[in-house]
């Protein structure tokens, strides 16, 4: 569909993004929560981005916000991918019993709003990291369950499946030798998927205030803090806005192009009768 | 068609009391309770076992939690502690604003997935299709607080066409401030019409295929009189779609209506969470969830009662890419 040129584009852009983000509070700027001017300075010697709402510069806010969002996402989705895994690859093998329950109870809560949960779970320890973190995790593994479960159990009908089920293999050992090599490509695909809704709840979750308290930088809360001066001094806005969509659109089209081969772009023709 | 019920409405109570219990030890059972909140930073250990006693915050945690789900369920939330009034008083004066502002958003975002749906999925990999997914990938990967912020840097900041907080006096409804509505609703429109359009997108390319509507088409029926009599009916499970998108749009409704100020359920939730107001955390957590998760059962319904191909079929199939066997 596409050629790989704008592909690998996007992947360097995204790879130079994420590095940005980790290393960015080592960065020699100005300190985050110095104020160094005036609030709301259009872009100038010293504040090379202007200065926010409270006078302070806003390239070293900026530098300073990625990181925690980053960190956040990607131990949600290893976290939530990993419990996903072992679930989903035991109740897609179990026939009966209460794992086949636990898949239809997780269709239910899989339904229930991400945001709502992580503001209801994180409500209990407000200004922590950790508990967005466990928040966001919370509302991934219903869904890597979902997709696993469905994986695994196209895979228990097949004969090498039921051989080694018959055998008298452990069902942990089944699920590493026989589904998991087979489940992998499904496996990464909704990793990637899951790691574009961590992104997206982590950074609402700073917007909404949630996870480390105030003058810690945040892309999300930058957004918050510096919309009301937006027509004044839109780089304060802008540049934390405007990564979080690199972020954003860049995953997105690339976990597309990644999903997108595995399966057909339209329904198989009916066979002619 | 029983079974089907009674599997749908099981799953949805079986899903809400994990969601209560969940939301209850969330709040309730960490350290750093209510008690050591309310009697503050310099209680003395014995002050607080006194109010811990007085809170019944000594008793086991599931007995405490089924004391306060049966109240729940009948009608007592419990008091907020910064406003001092009863919870279900605070819910009562507020839903009615969130269910507007939510409707109207889910009235407009209906009207434009079908459109766009129609338009995308009858003509399947052609132009106006690539613009349109394209379209809906772009607002499915942006977070709902960038579009809304987005759109209140434009029109309220920018161009000072549009109140940029929902201003509105004391006992009114929104519905007699209709330019504080504009913004919030046009912020959820954007949030779920990319998700709306891209599921009926993919249900109407579905019915395209299907023998009836060729049949249709070969009996000369086409433009919109195909669309709108032969097309839409069969894709008309895709109502589920629907219901999927608006209880995403509660969840959206929490930053949108915090972000704008709007008085409803969402923006006194976020408060309460940001003041630890565990009565209001509690009632008006209880109450969205809930909201959701009676949308999802009555779309899954719906959407079963609509599908011609299983209305004389058992359970089987009803919900094709949720069933796992």
């Amino acid at each position: 569909m596409t050629r790989s040129g704008p592909r690998r584009l996007l992947l360097v852009l995204l790879v130079l993004l994420t590095a940005l983000a980790l290393i960015g509070p080592w960065l020699p700027l100005s300190s985050p929560t110095e104020r160094i001017a005036a609030p709301f300075q259009p872009p100038g010697a010293g504040h090379l981005l202007g200065t926010d709402f409270l006078g302070r510069d806003v390239l070293a806010r900026t530098a300073h916000g990625g990181r925690t969002l980053l960190l956040q996402a990607l131990a949600a989705t290893a976290l939530g991918s990993a419990v996903g895994l072992l679930i989903g690859t035991l109740a897609g093998l179990a026939r009966r019993g209460p794992l086949t329950w636990l898949l239809r109870l997780v269709d239910g809560v899989a339904a229930v709003p991400g945001l709502l949960v992580v503001l209801l779970t994180a409500a209990g320890s407000p200004g922590s990291d950790l508990a967005v973190l466990v928040a966001v995790t919370l509302v991934s593994v219903p869904f890597s369950v979902r997709v696993i479960g469905t994986a695994t159990a196209r895979l228990t009908e097949l004969g090498y499946v039921r051989t080694a089920l018959a055998r008298g293999d452990g069902r942990l050992d089944v699920a590493r030798r026989d589904i998991l090599p087979n489940i992998a490509r499904e496996a990464w695909a909704e990793a990637g998927l899951r790691f574009i809704a961590a992104t997206q709840l982590c950074a609402t979750a700073g917007f909404l205030g949630l996870g480390a308290p105030a003058p810690e930088a945040n892309w999300g809360r930058l957004v918050r803090e510096n919309a009301a001066g937006a027509a004044a001094q839109p780089w304060a806005t802008l540049a934390p806005a405007f990564l979080l969509v690199l972020l954003a659109l860049g995953t997105t089209l690339l976990a597309d192009r990644l999903t997108a081969p595995a399966r057909p772009q339209h329904p198989p023709q009916r066979t002619p009768s | 068609m029983t079974h089907f019920l009674l599997v749908r409405v099981g799953t949805a109570l079986a899903t809400m009391a994990l969601l209560s219990a969940a939301l209850f030890l969330a709040t309730d059972a960490l350290p750093g309770d209510a008690a050591g909140t309310a009697a503050g930073a310099d209680a003395t250990a014995g002050e607080r076992a006194e109010l811990r006693e007085r809170l019944g915050l000594d008793r086991p945690v599931v007995e405490r939690y089924l004391a306060w789900l049966g109240d729940s369920l009948t009608g007592d939330l419990g008091r907020s502690a910064a406003a001092g009034r009863p919870v279900g008083e605070m819910l009562a004066s507020r839903f009615g604003s969130s269910v507007l502002l939510v409707a109207t958003a889910v009235a407009c975002i209906a009207v434009a997935a079908t459109v766009l749906g129609l338009l995308a999925g009858l003509r399947s990999g052609r132009p106006v299709d690539r613009l349109v997914s394209s379209g809906t990938v772009t607002l499915l990967a942006l977070p709902e607080f960038l579009l809304a912020t987005a759109l209140l840097a434009v029109f309220a900041h920018g161009a000072g066409l549009l109140p940029a907080v929902s201003l509105i006096p004391l006992g009114d409804s929104p519905w007699q401030h209709p330019q504080a509505l504009v913004l919030p609703v046009a912020s959820l429109f954007l949030a779920g019409v990319g998700i709306a359009t891209r599921l009926l997108r993919a249900a109407v390319a579905t019915a395209a295929e299907s023998p009836a509507v060729e049949q249709a088409r070969l009996s000369g029926e086409r433009g919109p009189r195909l669309a709108w009599s032969y097309v839409l009916p069969a894709a008309a499970p895709a109502v589920q779609g629907l219901a999927v998108t608006t209880a995403g749009l509660l969840g959206g409704s929490l930053v949108v209506e915090t972000l704008f100020n709007y008085p409803g359920v969402g923006s006194e939730l976020a408060r309460a969470v940001a003041y630890r107001d565990t009565a209001v955390v509690q009632g008006f957590g209880l109450a969205l969830a809930g909201t959701a998760l009676l949308v999802l059962l009555l779309g899954d319904l719906v959407s079963g009662l609509l599908d011609v191909r299983s209305r004389s079929a058992s359970a089987t199939g009803l919900r094709g890419e949720r069933r796992l066997r």
